[in-house]
């Protein structure tokens, strides 16, 4: 239902503006690629990009820089983070829109939605000033005391529990993205037809069982699409991480070994950095972020219009 | 045990589970806005707002060059955000509605809005810091823009495609031309749902910190020149939560639940719009 | 005595999305002051021939008409028709009730302004006469800056016709106006288009064939896209010369 803009001169210069102001989201788009490009072309030209990639050096001393480090630090963090996040808030969907009464399913969901609207800045000094020490004090000894004592896995807790660590940055980039994954995954629970949930009742389903058989099937594109989106997410988050993970650039071996991510780099580093190299590279790192949550959000945009179209049947 | 006790066991088990999720998750939640509340009320005294820093280390003093800065930041990002935002989406949901052209840049846009935030920090340093050779208020206003822009747009779009498409016939049977049908008719009916969109894109940039790290940087004065760093409230936050002094921790709690209160009324006063217009 | 032609259609196709032919080779004198009603089943094309008479069709792309439609001797379908000007001579009321997002007042003087008409007390003057015209006038006269939505159903329609009178049409077109309201309602509105034949001419399109007997002068049934037969509406609906007609308008059709 197109409609051509019809010759006359405000029509016109209407149809521009608008049009105009649209395209400004395509000129973003390939002006921050273009310029995350040229910035970083000195460090592509002089690391290449396997080079890069797997290079675990960080020294502006040297001017040797590597991606690695900071890659698997996002990764590691962001994985934990998920992993803690996912089952949680799965659970508290599940919870508002199939078990709770009806007088706490409005005030939950606009719970969650609130606490998604909060700025990480503050999930991350809450992170600092709160759950650091506690980290330090209660529940680390602990883990390093009972899970730390077993053979493999052990090596995971060695080390001195300072708080500042990557278990802690998880811990808290977990706590943000719980809200987020769980309005998505309660939207797409939503929309499960109740006739289909009714007749899976009729033949005598228990509760859990039509979650797990009905509703969970039925949603997986959305709640799929919402994992990804809060993959994303978390890639890219700088705030609530930057307080509690030490930026240092090393593999950590530990939970409880300071680390960085590529957004704590950036974040930490950007301003110093002296030597038209490091700044490259920096932006070479930039330039990596980029493209992982551009694939991500893609798959996510690929599953969210697939459970649309699904649904929209 | 038979079968259908089994299953109900096993139902209970999951169901507590779910359960305890949702309590632990909620829990956290609970505990973050419960400390920044506890300790942001023992920060908030009028000075907070209405003295500026006082030199580092020393007791006193208040954070109203980072009130100032994020007003103003916030402001300007808005003024440049909105109207590009809603002419985009009216773009999209009205003479490009059904083109493929309104399918991409509506894709776009949603990648758009989740594009780590810190990498349009360090895009529009490239474009407006360093060949200035300076930091300042519209590097950092213009970082927010970027991130605004592609929300309303996308609100915007969504609720003009409300509009029954029979109220714009209508209006081109009394002989309307296709703007005037859009900015007389099509915009009203839309209105409240596009304010809402507004007021939660403003909620979602006045918490922004990483896009205005390198572009409007901090300033520990008191200034409103744009086209000098000027400090706004989160990135202030940053500095004084990992600042050594107990008086910079106490003004960063301060900030954050100031900000944390503003955005939340923003965010209840978007839903409690649209659900006041969407009742029916 | 013989009455005017105001519009003559003279062998009309229309397709759509390209060269789906929705309309073929259509006739038709519609009278002045008359009520011309179109019938036939759903899909027929009655409502696409309704649509021409505005160029309602030109709002979406891959459209095309052939032939001619003479309104007062003029070819509307020409390129060179000034589309603006065309709809405000040619009125339309949709199926269900368009009031726009403003009050009763603002509806009716909506049409008036884009017909450039501002001063104040002419305005306030031809609401009234619109109003009044549309029978509404005493329903709404102490809350004409209302929302036109607290409005029922049934004196939306007739804002709407108010409206579309307003900037005072010389043909209105009514696309099955009341298929959307309650049966009082409608024989309001009903009422209203017999009123109304004594200003403008009326063309209605209705699966209501009641409706259609009780209204209009002229009736034209329509079927597959074509026009199957056009005739004085008592002649239509006691004496059709073919054999579908009657089919049709006894109900044993199909």
């Amino acid at each position: 239902m197109a409609i051509a803009p019809k010759k006359n001169i405000p029509e016109l210069l209407f149809y521009s503006l608008t049009a105009v102001a649209s395209f400004t989201v395509i000129i973003f788009i390939i002006g921050i690629i273009a310029v995350l490009l040229k910035e970083s072309s000195l460090a592509i030209g002089k690391f290449g990009v396997v080079g890069f990639l797997t290079s675990t050096a960080w020294n502006p001393v040297t001017g040797m820089f590597g991606a690695a480090t900071t890659i698997y630090g996002t990764f590691l963090t962001t994985g934990l983070a998920l992993l803690f996040a996912i089952p949680t808030a799965i659970g508290i969907a599940i919870f508002v829109t199939e078990i709770a009464p009806n007088y706490l399913k409005a005030p939950i969901g606009i719970a969650i939605e609130l606490l998604a609207a909060i700025p990480s800045i503050i999930y991350g000094m809450w992170g600092l000033f709160t759950l650091a020490p506690i980290m330090s004090k209660y529940i680390e000894p602990a883990l390093q005391n009972s899970i730390g004592k077993l053979p493999l896995v052990g090596i995971l807790f060695e080390g001195t529990p300072m708080g500042i660590d990557l278990l802690t940055a998880s811990v808290i980039l977990a706590i943000m993205i719980i809200p987020f994954t769980a309005s998505i995954a309660r939207d797409s629970f939503n929309l499960t037809p109740s006739v289909v949930k009714e007749s899976a009742y009729a033949i005598g389903a228990t509760k859990w069982e039509v979650v797990k058989n009905v509703v969970l099937p039925y949603s997986k594109l959305g709640v799929f699409g919402g994992v990804a989106l809060s993959l994303g997410r978390a890639l890219g988050e700088t705030m609530a991480v930057a307080f509690v993970l030490g930026n240092s650039h090393k593999i950590a071996t530990s939970l409880f070994d300071a680390a960085s991510t590529i957004t704590v780099s950036l974040a930490n580093e950007f301003t110093e950095a002296d030597s038209d190299i490091y700044l490259s590279s920096l932006y070479y790192l930039a330039l990596v972020l980029f493209v992982m949550s551009f694939i991500i959000l893609a798959i996510a945009k690929f599953f969210l219009l697939k459970a649309e179209k699904k649904y929209s049947r | 045990m038979n079968i259908e006790q089994k299953r109900k066991i096993e139902s209970l088990v999951a169901l507590t589970l779910s359960g305890l999720a949702a309590a632990i998750g909620l829990f956290w939640l609970v505990y973050i806005l419960g400390d920044v509340l506890i300790h942001g009320l023992g920060a908030l005294h009028i000075s907070l707002f209405f003295n500026d820093p006082a030199a580092a280390g020393v007791e006193g003093g208040g954070l109203r060059n980072a009130f100032v800065g994020q007003l103003m930041i916030t402001l300007v990002a808005t003024l440049i955000g909105v109207p590009v935002g809603v002419l985009g989406g009216t773009f999209l949901a009205e003479y490009a509605r059904g083109k493929a052209i309104a399918r991409t840049i509506s894709i776009i846009s949603d990648i758009m809005v989740s594009v780590p935030s810190i990498v349009i920090g360090a895009f529009v340093y490239a474009i407006l810091v360093r060949p200035l050779h300076h930091f300042s208020g519209w590097a950092g206003a213009f970082a927010l823009s970027i991130i605004m822009i592609p929300v309303v747009l996308r609100t915007t779009e969504n609720m003009l495609s409300l509009v029954p498409w029979t109220l714009r016939e209508a209006a081109f049977a009394l002989g309307a031309p296709y703007y005037k049908v859009i900015i007389q008719i099509v915009y009203r009916g839309a209105a409240t749902g596009i304010l809402t969109g507004i007021l939660l894109s403003i909620a979602r940039v006045a918490g922004e910190t990483a896009p205005l790290l390198f572009t409007s940087f901090n300033n520990n004065f008191f200034s409103t020149d744009m086209n000098r760093p000027i400090a706004s409230l989160t990135v202030t936050i940053f500095q004084y939560a990992m600042g050594p002094y107990k008086s910079w921790h106490s003004q960063a709690w301060g900030a954050a639940l100031v900000i944390t209160l503003f955005i939340l009324l923003l965010t209840i006063a978007g839903r409690l719009i649209l659900k006041w217009r969407y009742k029916q | 005595m013989t009455p005017t032609t105001e519009i003559e259609v003279k062998n009309l196709d229309f397709y759509y999305s390209g060269d789906i032919h929705a309309l073929q080779k259509i006739s038709l004198p519609i009278y002045k002051y008359k009520v011309t009603a179109l019938i036939g089943p759903s899909g027929c094309g009655k409502t696409t021939l309704l649509r021409c008479f505005n160029r309602m069709h030109d709002l979406y792309p891959k459209h095309r008409y052939e032939g001619e439609i003479l309104f007062q001797d003029k070819n509307i379908l020409a390129n060179d028709i000034d589309l603006i000007n065309l709809r405000s001579r040619v009125g339309m009321v949709f199926q269900k009730p368009t009031p726009f997002p403003m009050s009763i007042a603002e509806n009716i003087a909506y049409g008036l302004r884009l017909k450039g008409i501002k001063n104040k007390s002419e305005l306030v003057g031809r609401i009234e006469e619109a109003l009044k015209h549309a029978a509404l006038w005493t329903e709404v006269r102490d809350k004409l800056n209302a929302s036109a939505y607290d409005l029922s159903g049934g004196q939306q329609q007739r804002l709407v016709i108010a409206r579309a009178l307003a900037v005072e049409p010389e043909v209105l077109l009514f696309d099955e106006p009341t298929s959307a309201l309650d049966p009082i309602s409608t024989a309001k509105i009903e009422e209203l288009v017999v009123s109304l034949k004594k200003d403008v001419t009326i063309i209605i399109v209705t699966h209501n064939m009641q409706q259609a007997a009780r209204v209009s002068d002229m009736t034209g049934f329509l079927y597959m896209g074509d026009l199957i037969e056009y005739g004085s509406t008592e002649k239509i609906f006691t004496n059709p010369d073919n054999k579908q007609t009657d089919d049709y308008i006894t109900g044993r059709f199909g």
